[in-house]
């Protein structure tokens, strides 16, 4: 116990910082282990190593740029039309009974379809194009800002609208600068969880279609025999992933700056 | 004197989501005079709030009326201002914006809404405070902003829904002080909602005891203290004013009560 609180500051924040990810360190390990063992093939589970020379090389190619460019392209674009068309949508929702009525049942019956499935028929209507893969990131992605929005909007206090209209709010000023903002931190939870979901179908939907992209190199890969080009695809999208994931996190800190959880962030 | 706001005969049904409507405010009619300070006193749920909501324009009078200056109350609007028992700031504000956000509304210049709402967080003791966020704030410290914030809009009738019910006892005594101090320096019509005798009679010039639901008007009683006087709560006529308005609430709330039980 003494030991430790004579440490230096720096020094605990660093062992924090590792041990927070030491089990991502102890599955690599194993993986390095298993790899070497012989217990099973370089073909089955090629080396960390191994991967990671793949992964310069092609970043050195250049063909890891185009890749990943285009699926943070249509991934991030489809998430970003999922997130202005599910708030709006949300929005509408809770104004317009005629839209409530008309919207509730289809949400119950489409958040939980496999979106994914439409993919075939969508290509035909679409085309083998960048719109099919954004149509479909849209299409999953949609389902949890909307649903987000609702609860969100549902959730705002009768008397913070009350005292906004006492204020002098038109009904409009009231949806913009009131009901919004209220709402903002159940939005951004919804957020948060559609935009993982915008990469994963991305990936999908770029693995089905095949091309470019880090979904289809790993098709393009797989169907070539090629099990490091497969593995270097997931450790990509991996990192990818966490960095988006973590990149929403901050903005939701940096938005919510006046909510208490933000607050205490700061404190402590 | 004139009334400043006129309650004729209203009724309110109040309409639970699902269930049968329940009768909340039967035949009420009162008469409030200009910058009188009045209470509306009553148990848990005899609709006293619903009554304040009613003049403040926020739910339909369906029966009777309900008149400010000789004008039908229809919307709610910035001649009347409201205070809510659980504060209703905007979280995302800060003090100060919240305060200027009435101000921003009535197309005041900047330079004026800053000034405006720096002299009404002055005026309520949050200097110093003016960009802190809400959730920063103890309780007694949002309810001085909600008051800042109201009070900004300069509003001829402030309507008060048990605004210091959610405080601590030593906070509640220094909010009812000090909001009897910002009344007597610009008297306004206020109505104020309590449950709490207590207050009723130490605030209010007259108070309006309503029954249990349907909440009726049951009587008016005239309560002048002399409020200056730091020990007007221990003097004989005010402890009599409060044993009586105790006798009359306390029927109502034994009656409220047994409703209660299943």
């Amino acid at each position: 116990m003494a030991r430790v609180a004579q440490r230096a500051p720096w020094v605990s924040a660093i062992g924090w910082g590792a041990a927070r990810f030491l089990p991502i360190g102890l599955l690599l390990a194993a993986w390095e282990l298993l790899s070497h063992s012989g217990a099973v093939t370089p073909f089955m589970l090629p080396s960390i190593e191994a991967v990671v020379a793949r992964i310069a090389r092609d970043a050195g190619t250049g063909e890891l740029a185009v890749n990943l460019g285009l699926t943070l392209y249509r991934s991030l674009l489809g998430f970003a039309i999922a997130a202005v068309a599910g708030i709006a949508l949300g929005l509408f929702i809770s104004r317009s009974a005629v839209v409530r009525w008309f919207f509730d049942p289809v949400i119950s019956v489409g958040f939980p379809m496999p979106k994914i499935a439409f993919l075939p028929i969508v290509v035909l209507w679409l085309g083998f194009y960048d719109v099919s893969r954004i149509t479909m990131v849209v299409s999953d992605a949609i389902f949890p800002v909307v649903t987000a929005t609702i609860a969100g909007i549902q959730g705002v206090e009768r008397e913070v609208l009350w005292s906004a209209r006492n204020l002098g709010a038109s009904e409009r000023r009231l949806q913009w600068e009131i009901v919004l903002p209220a709402a903002l931190p159940q939005i951004l939870t919804g957020l948060q969880v559609a935009l993982p979901i915008a990469l994963i179908v991305d990936i999908v939907a770029e693995m089905i279609m095949g091309g470019y992209g880090i979904g289809g190199a790993m098709a393009t890969a797989s169907r070539f025999a090629d099990s490091r080009g497969v593995f270097a695809g997931l450790v990509e999208i991996a990192i990818v992933g966490f960095c988006l994931v973590k990149a929403m996190m901050l903005v939701r800190r940096r938005l919510l700056l006046w909510h208490p959880e933000a607050l205490d962030a700061a404190n402590g | 004197m004139t009334a400043k706001i006129v309650v004729d005969s209203v009724n309110h049904l109040y309409r639970p989501p699902r269930g049968r409507p329940v009768l909340a405010l039967e035949n009420i009619s009162l008469d409030i005079r200009e910058r009188e300070f009045i209470a509306l006193l009553g148990p848990s749920g005899c609709g006293k709030s619903t009554l304040l909501y009613l003049m403040g324009g926020f739910l339909p009078i369906e029966t009777g009326a309900i008149t400010v200056d000789g004008k039908p109350v229809v919307a709610p609007g910035p001649d009347r201002g409201i205070v809510f028992q659980h504060f209703a700031l905007f979280p995302w504000k800060t003090v100060r914006a919240n305060v200027t956000y009435g101000l921003e509304r009535q197309g005041l210049p900047r330079a004026e809404r800053e000034a405006r709402a720096q002299r009404f967080i002055d005026m309520v003791g949050l200097t110093g405070f003016e960009d802190s966020y809400p959730s920063q704030l103890s309780g007694g410290m949002k309810q001085r902003a909600a008051i800042a914030r109201t009070l900004a809009i300069d509003p001829d009738v402030l309507l008060m829904d048990e605004p210091f019910g959610a405080l601590d006892a030593q906070t509640r005594h220094l909010m009812q002080t000090e909001l009897l101090a910002i009344w007597q320096r610009s008297p306004k019509t206020v109505i104020f909602v309590t449950h709490d005798v207590q207050e009723a009679v130490y605030l209010a010039e007259r108070v309006a005891v309503m029954s249990a639901r349907p909440g009726r008007i049951k009587a008016i009683v005239d309560t002048r203290f002399d409020k200056n006087d730091p020990a007007v709560h221990k003097s004989q006529p005010f402890v009599d004013k409060v044993d009586e308005l105790w006798g009359l609430v306390r029927e109502e709330a034994i009656k409220a009560e047994q409703r209660e039980a299943p």
